[in-house]
């Protein structure tokens, strides 16, 4: 078994979070990866807090193991949705989309670990500062809104930068890539894209299609000229997308508009030409549909079995 | 040097702007800084002034900034 802080105190079987996705990590997709030993994280998205109320207690009729709740910061409802988490104190937080100080307080007192989501070593030192019980360090293989740095650089920079715990995530799709993030220093990883073909993931079957049959080369990189970036996998949306970005007469408000709705027309309409299918650059390692506890424990077994073998490589 | 115009040097180098661009009344949101520039911002000016500087929602603009480090020294 690979043991760290995480199996400790948050007292999971694998020390493995599913990412907070929106309008994929729902309270069935939480609860099947908290039942197989990682932790499940609903996404409060940006809906409201009787949304959020309703998927929590959904999980805890699904699960009686930890689980946490995402929330996106720039959400019009982000005050609403952290009252509900101080509420309904889920096991951890984890935050994404700016700096979470204000609720802090709040979560703290409700013995909820919080765990942002950093970019960068000095967002990672602010929420060290602030009170977070770990961080999360995503390199920019993910997918959804990403940052500019690898994971193969931000994971050992941010482990330099604070004294709390740093996860993982960005480009981990099996046991070399958990392997690859013990050695850099992590203790334990946060993986997406692998969880989008879980069973118990209630995207649209195309969405799930998009993903098994990507290349390596199949995903993009969309919205740095509004300051949000984004990778997801080439489609005509995207393809629209990039040329219109990249044309001098049009405005930031016709590429705003341009993206609402477009991860919901992907994820709950399928819609193959205007959805915008959030995806990693690890998309073309996944290749099946499974239940979340055959993704979680084949990519332990591995992950176990080239960390008992690395002794093989010092002479 | 005084505080505003280290922040100024600091925020024209990151940002790639001409100082004379800025002013203190400027908010974060009209000189297009997230919260990752602003994270960034103040991590080099702890870095350069040596005083923790605290981020909280009452920090919206350069003089807004420059009064908190002013405080801390």
């Amino acid at each position: 078994m690979i043991n760290s802080i995480l199996t400790g105190e948050l007292g999971l079987a694998y020390p493995i979070f599913q990412g907070g996705m929106a309008w994929v990590s729902d309270a069935q997709l939480a609860a099947a990866v908290s039942n197989a030993g990682g932790l499940g994280i609903i996404s409060a998205m940006n809906l409201n807090a009787g949304y959020l109320r309703e998927q929590i207690k959904k999980c805890r009729t699904l699960t009686d193991k930890p689980f946490g709740v995402n929330i996106m910061l720039m959400s019009p409802f982000a005050g609403d949705v952290a009252q509900v988490c101080a509420e309904e104190r889920p096991a951890v937080v984890t935050t994404g989309a700016g700096l979470p100080n204000a609720y802090m307080k709040d979560w703290l007192a409700a013995g909820i670990r919080v765990i942002p989501v950093v970019p960068s070593t000095a967002m990672a030192k602010l929420v060290e500062r602030a009170g977070a019980f770990a961080v999360i360090a995503e390199g920019g293989e993910s997918g959804g809104h990403i940052g500019d740095l690898s994971t193969l650089t931000l994971v050992p920079q941010v482990i330099d930068a604070v004294n709390i715990p740093v996860i993982a995530a960005g480009g981990i799709a099996d046991g070399r890539g958990v392997a690859a993030a013990i050695m850099l220093g992590a203790v334990g990883v946060q993986c997406g894209t692998v969880f989008l073909c879980a069973s118990e993931c209630n995207i649209h079957e195309n969405y799930k299609q998009k993903v098994l049959n990507a290349k390596d080369i199949d995903t993009i990189v969309t919205g740095k000229r509004l300051g949000h970036a984004v990778r997801s996998i080439r489609n005509p949306f995207t393809r629209k997308y990039a040329r219109m970005e990249y044309e001098s007469t049009t405005t930031g408000e016709e590429l705003e508009e341009l993206g609402v709705g477009a991860l919901r027309k992907a994820a709950v309409d399928g819609d193959l030409e205007n959805g915008c299918f959030l995806a990693g650059q690890c998309s073309a390692m996944v290749h099946e549909i499974r239940p979340a506890k055959a993704i979680i424990e084949t990519m332990f077994a591995e992950a176990e079995s080239l960390l008992k073998g690395a002794p093989a490589w010092v002479k | 040097m005084s505080t505003y115009e280290t922040i100024a040097k600091l925020l024209a180098e990151s940002k790639d702007m001409d100082v004379k661009d800025i002013r203190p009344d400027m908010g974060f949101a009209e000189l297009e800084l997230d919260s990752l520039d602003v994270a960034e911002l103040v991590m080099n000016l702890e870095d350069e002034l040596g005083v923790p500087v605290e981020i909280d929602e009452s920090l919206r603009t350069i003089a807004d900034l420059v009064a908190k480090v002013d405080k801390e020294k």
